[in-house]
């Protein structure tokens, strides 16, 4: 009985330190591949935030309007934001090299995934944020252009404009993910449809208008024309 | 030697003509209903006083196609009417040519300015085709002092309807002289003398394809005399009676060139503005007289429903500028137009502070530069009405003292956009505006000097 239990004991202590020495050394080099990239990254950070303080980076994301964009409150910072990306790519890349040493089916499936899922999900980030922000400079556009027409429900008119680049956007990105590709395209496809037709019955409707007034006479078409100034502003 | 920048039409006129020591240049676009009118008063102006001068009036056309060139060609002066006591030494040639690039007034002013330099002019004369006051003495005030005292840059100032040339008075005359303190009325008159100094200054520089090359010319030019130091004054031209410019259909189009050309301009001479102080009069030639004008109807309802649309849809717009104060007063006096319409009041502080305010925002976001001016437009209008309902009542003359108030106020918050600009934290002991009492002392202290 004795004999039985040593012998159990020292399979179990012999499959320990085999497992030990097969995995123990990878796990200590991940660990410390995820340690140093961990204080690369934070140096990294803490550099780019010193180096780049103030300079165009944060200029150019206000005066373009993207910080705006991203945080309403205006207290986003070019010179974070890429501090921050520079510290989770290295984090990332850390993790990528750090899971490589265990040289397992498993860990060579995740680093091919996320090697070649990641630039599509840069690109889908930048055309989103790009779309975002001509959603956003269009809307304006729009909505002061009709203010000063005097069109009703300008904001309305504003907010479609947006939504539709918007939309444009986020099916752009969807196709560059291939993610529901088919149903953001057929949406896209009714979308675009139903604004066409609604353009064309604008048209239509307002055109039949125009010739209704057209046939009434010119004294019936002066009453709804905007009145112009008799004076010059200069 | 012809500029080879010039239309080939252009340069044979010069190689034929070699000289001429005054140009008048007038630009147009379907305006054959008043050019001759024009022309007449410009080739009159240079018989009667500078006779020993040769002469070249230049029309520089944006592709009329109601005859205004060939009104410019056909227009005849009787000389002998003008019982002349010197006869000209030689005639005064007439040329229209069209202008290429972008369609509008500063680039018609390019080809005149190009046309004057390559005939080797010693003074040149821009005046507006849609004149009807215009006589052959203003050929006169604006030559003379370039030719005879040597001044660079002339200004008109002219007797004008008290509502008329209202950006002129609520945004540009008030801006320019607290900006560069030089007390010039008429900034965006569009009637001035050029001496060649200046001339080959304004060719010399860049930026003719921007809004330069449409309305913002003449307040590109007029800052530039100022800015850089050339010798400037100005002419009483009497009325100004013009043809209306259809401002209505395109107000908007034309506050942005305008206002953006300042802003613009206020950018590029931030070191000349910032360290100047409050105003002097600029040197005035010719005989003042009254004048009488063309009654202008306006109306105010319809300014002001365009002021309540602006402050129901814009205000998002707006406060990616104005500073939340600034956006609360007109808020308020939004309040106010809605339930007491005949006492609407935008005040000159808050108009002061809305203009800094939309300065400062052009230069902190060139990407939302044509929103913000675009979004001025009803903020002017509204504007505009409150100084109709507040100087209905009132006579030429307390209106430009009402005019001066404002001036006072854009000079005593200049502190407040110096602080703005550098994105300073405004404090509180940023100089106020001075009250109506005070205003009007120093208006009056001023009047008496």
């Amino acid at each position: 009985m004795i004999v039985l239990a040593q012998e159990i004991f020292e399979k179990t202590l012999a499959r320990l330190s085999e497992q030990l020495t097969t995995y123990l050394p990878p796990l200590l080099v991940a660990v410390a591949i995820l340690s140093l990239a961990y204080v690369l990254a934070r140096c990294a950070r803490w550099l780019i935030a010193k180096a780049f303080k103030g300079i165009a980076l944060d200029r150019f994301l206000r005066e373009s309007g993207v910080s705006s964009l991203l945080d309403p409150a205006g207290h986003l910072r070019g010179t974070a934001v890429a501090a921050a990306a520079i510290y989770w790519l290295i984090l990332l890349t850390g993790f990528l090299a750090a899971l490589d040493v265990f040289d397992t089916k498993l860990s060579s499936q995740i680093i091919e995934a996320t090697v070649f899922l990641l630039p599509k999900l840069l690109t889908a980030g930048l055309l989103l944020l790009a779309g975002f922000w001509l959603a956003q400079y269009l809307g304006r556009s729009v909505l002061v252009w009709s203010v000063n027409e005097g069109i009703p429900h300008s904001r309305k008119l504003a907010g479609g404009v947006r939504m539709a680049v918007a939309f444009v956007a986020v099916v752009v990105a969807a196709d560059v993910l291939n993610f529901a590709r088919d149903v953001f395209l057929a949406a896209f496809v009714i979308f675009a449809g139903g604004a066409v037709l609604a353009a064309s019955l604008a048209l239509g409707l307002g055109g039949r208008d125009a010739v209704r007034r057209q046939l009434h006479g010119r004294e019936h078409l002066s009453e709804e024309t905007p009145e112009k100034s008799a004076w010059s502003h200069l | 030697m012809p500029d080879r920048e010039l239309p080939e039409k252009a340069q044979r006129a010069i190689e034929l003509i070699r000289q001429a020591d005054i140009v008048i240049g007038i630009p147009s676009y379907n305006n054959a209903r008043t050019i001759g009118h024009v022309v007449q008063a410009a080739h009159a102006g240079l018989a009667k006083y500078f006779p020993q001068f040769t002469g070249a009036i230049i029309n520089s056309d944006g592709g009329s196609t109601d005859g205004t060139q060939e009104a410019v060609l056909s227009s005849r002066l009787e000389e002998r009417q003008l019982l002349l006591l010197t006869t000209p030494l030689t005639g005064v040639h007439r040329l229209s040519f069209p202008y290429h690039g972008v369609p509008g007034k500063g680039s018609a002013f390019r080809l005149i300015l190009q046309m004057a330099r390559s005939l080797k002019a010693k003074a040149c004369a821009v005046v507006d085709s849609d004149l009807r006051s215009i006589t052959p003495e203003w050929i006169d005030l604006l030559v003379r002092p370039v030719l005879h005292a040597g001044f660079d840059f002339v200004a008109p100032y002219y007797h004008r309807h008290k509502y008329d040339g209202t950006i002129t008075n609520s945004i540009v005359y008030p801006l320019t002289r607290a900006l560069y303190g030089q007390r010039l009325r008429q900034p965006i008159g569009g009637d001035f003398g050029l001496s060649d100094r200046l001339i080959e200054r304004y060719l010399a520089r860049g930026g003719w394809e921007t809004d330069v090359a449409r309305y913002g010319i003449d307040i590109w030019m007029t800052t530039i005399a100022v800015a850089e130091g050339f010798r400037i004054c100005q002419s009483f031209l009497g009325a100004k009676l013009h043809d209306a410019k259809d401002p209505a259909a395109d107000l908007s189009a034309m506050l942005h060139q305008v206002v953006g050309s300042v802003f613009a301009l206020m950018q590029e001479y931030d070191k000349v503005w910032r360290a100047q102080q409050g105003s002097e009069p600029v040197d005035l030639f010719g005989f003042r007289y009254d004048v009488g004008l063309d009654p202008i109807e306006v109306n105010v309802d319809r300014m002001l429903a365009a002021f309540l649309r602006g402050c129901r849809e814009l205000a998002g717009i707006w406060s990616l500028a104005l500073a939340p104060e600034t956006l609360a007063g007109i808020q308020r006096a939004a309040g106010v137009a809605t339930a007491l319409p005949d006492q609407f009041h935008l005040d000159d502080e808050l108009w002061v502070r809305i203009v800094y305010d939309l300065a400062c925002a052009h230069k902190r976001m060139p990407f939302e530069r044509g929103h913000l001016l675009r979004s001025l437009t009803p903020l002017y209008l509204g504007r505009v009405a409150s100084f109709v309902i507040e100087t209905r009542e009132l006579y030429a003359a307390q209106v430009e003292d009402r005019i001066e108030r404002l001036c006072l106020t854009f000079e005593n918050l200049k502190p407040y956009l110096l602080a703005s600009w550098d994105e300073k934290p405004v404090t509180a002991s940023s100089p106020a505006a001075p009250s109506a009492g005070e205003a009007r002392e120093a208006v009056e202290a001023r009047s008496e000097v």
